[in-house]
């Protein structure tokens, strides 16, 4: 078998880059590890119900008049019309450190302005200056690596403040520990707060669906369940793969969403880049009754919270690092259709390490996820309110857990924290597209497929 | 196919990217990008779909010749004369 285009992974990014190329030329062939497509942001069925996983809120929310904003830009890269999608805005989130502050935002910059001029006053016209940088920083041209927290805190002069505007950029999109690439700071800044969050109506698996419907009218073909065992290449070339079932498939072209080492491992080769640590992550989903109260939630979309001293956004010692975290609540977008059910879901940074040094184990590992649960419904509570005895059902997804099920190395959500930006890994005909390329969350991860497919690959067929 | 269905032809393509593409104050000899509106990830799709339609392959050092409608129209004619 022969394609001109073969796409590895059938997350967010392949399935847009796979949809994008089959738009022109329908022999495009899309391998997905998996028995679902969507990576990070699929679903399962437990308790007679579907779960979804990953998403909490979709960044980039832009209002259709907005050409040039990614979100528009994509749906028309990808021919999916904005009414084919069902919308909700986010009805208003909060970054809150406990004890000490809190800021409301929501998908009218207005907010959080006027959150910033009357709590921190004394560096509101700082604030612009942020606001002006941002506005003419191209975050796109390749530049070498220069720190958001070093620019911020020069700019703003204010810890506290630096850290609240950082800790929701970090927790939605950073690989890194501590600190972020001035230009990532920018994409983030300007896809949560400038722009927004927004969800669709049903689940991420209509999103999906939606996808793959059009990917499939264009006539593109995808095999789940398909792992790859080599890439078969000779020199700078690739020539195309080699099933884990034996099989072997040619092709012009390959498109990587798989991440960057595990796409070095395919080819037989140790990885050029950096190796710095990675974020692993725990999540867990706490389902209620829809009548459940929260009363510190009820209008609230997600609450980015702290309750250390200073923020801290790395690999903790510990299993799990309580002191922070993102809580979601995923009923809270604007005039969603009633829901037989509400949830929580929070999120803390884990050690993957440690967990798995906790695998052989059954008993600890189990208990240990029980404890998580618990101690994140703690500190989840002293912030929306009492909720335990209303729980009907409850799950807890570990780095281990992550790994398993969306083949991310080390359960890291956001990937290698060495970004590989113009998709170039030092092959003539393979490229990397995805979490590791750099652009993240669904619209992102999206735009980054059908960039890459559009720089690297579509002139030259 | 005549210099006007070429121009037909950009500017069905153009509409099918954007149904919202204002063509009434186009002036020919101006860049279509920049009164349209159109960033470089849109422009892909008119070479594309004359791929699509005519069979055109177009190299991308020739993209710049595809700035302004009458540039397209000078630089299709030869390539579409038998269309």
């Amino acid at each position: 078998m022969h394609v001109p285009l073969l796409i590895i992974g059938g997350g967010l990014s392949g399935l847009a880059a796979a949809l994008r190329f089959a738009r022109f030329l329908p022999d495009v062939l899309l391998l997905e590890k998996h028995s679902r497509v969507g990576g990070l942001n699929s679903y399962y069925y437990r308790n007679n119900r579907l779960f979804e996983t990953g998403l909490h809120a979709i960044t980039n929310y832009a209002p259709a008049k907005t050409k040039n904003a990614p979100l528009n830009r994509l749906l028309r890269q990808l021919k999916i019309k904005r009414s084919e999608l069902d919308l909700h805005q986010q009805i208003q989130s909060e970054v809150r450190f406990l004890d000490r502050e809190s800021l409301l935002f929501s998908n009218d910059f207005a907010t959080l302005d006027k959150e910033i001029a009357t709590k921190f006053p004394a560096v509101h016209t700082s604030f612009q200056r942020l606001l002006q940088l941002i506005r003419e920083y191209d975050p796109f041209r390749p530049a070498p690596f220069v720190s958001a927290r070093k620019v911020l805190q020069e700019t703003l002069g204010d810890t506290l403040l630096v850290d609240m505007l950082l800790c929701p950029l970090m927790y939605y999109g950073s690989s890194l520990e501590n600190d972020m690439d001035l230009g990532q700071f920018v994409i983030m800044f300007q896809a949560i707060f400038l722009e927004g969050m927004f969800r669709p109506g049903g689940t991420i698996k209509d999103l999906l669906d939606l996808l793959l419907a059009h990917y499939h009218a264009h006539g593109g073909a995808i095999r789940t369940k398909t792992p790859v065992s080599r890439i078969i290449h000779s020199g700078q070339k690739v020539h195309g793969v080699e099933l884990t079932n034996g099989e072997e498939i040619s092709c012009d072209y390959i498109l990587s969403t798989i991440g960057s080492e595990e796409t070095f491992a395919l080819l037989d080769k140790p990885s050029p880049l950096e190796s710095l640590p990675r974020l692993g992550f725990v999540e867990t989903i706490f389902e209620l009754p829809p009548e459940a109260p929260l009363p510190g939630s009820e209008n609230r979309t997600i609450i980015f919270y702290n309750s250390a001293e200073t923020f801290s956004y790395q690999q903790p010692q510990q299993l799990v690092d309580f002191n922070s975290g993102v809580i979601c609540m995923p009923q809270n977008f604007q005039d969603l259709p009633p829901s037989p059910f509400k949830e929580v879901r929070t999120t803390h940074l884990a050690s993957y390490d440690n967990w798995y040094k906790l695998k052989e184990d059954q008993a600890s590992y189990k208990t240990a996820k029980e404890e998580t649960a618990l101690a994140s419904r703690r500190v989840a509570e002293k912030i929306v309110g009492n909720f335990a005895k209303n729980i009907v059902y409850r799950d807890t997804f570990t780095p281990l857990t992550i790994e398993r099920f969306t083949a991310k190395k080390k359960g890291a959500i956001y990937g290698n924290p060495v970004k590989v930006k113009d998709g170039d890994i030092g092959y003539d005909n393979l490229f990397l597209a995805g979490t590791d390329q750099g652009f993240l969350g669904i619209v992102g991860s999206m735009l980054s497929g059908v960039s890459i497919v559009n720089q690297h690959i579509l002139p030259r067929l | 196919m005549t210099r006007d269905g070429i121009k037909d032809l950009i500017l069905e393509i153009i509409e099918d990217i954007d149904e919202d593409a204002d063509f009434d104050t186009l002036q020919a000899d101006k860049p279509l990008r920049d009164q349209l509106d159109l960033d470089s990830m849109d422009f892909l799709d008119i070479v594309m779909e004359l791929r699509k339609r005519h069979k055109l392959q177009i190299p991308e050092e020739d993209y710049p010749q595809l700035a302004t409608l009458d540039s397209c129209v000078n630089y299709l004619e030869p390539l579409l004369a038998d269309a």
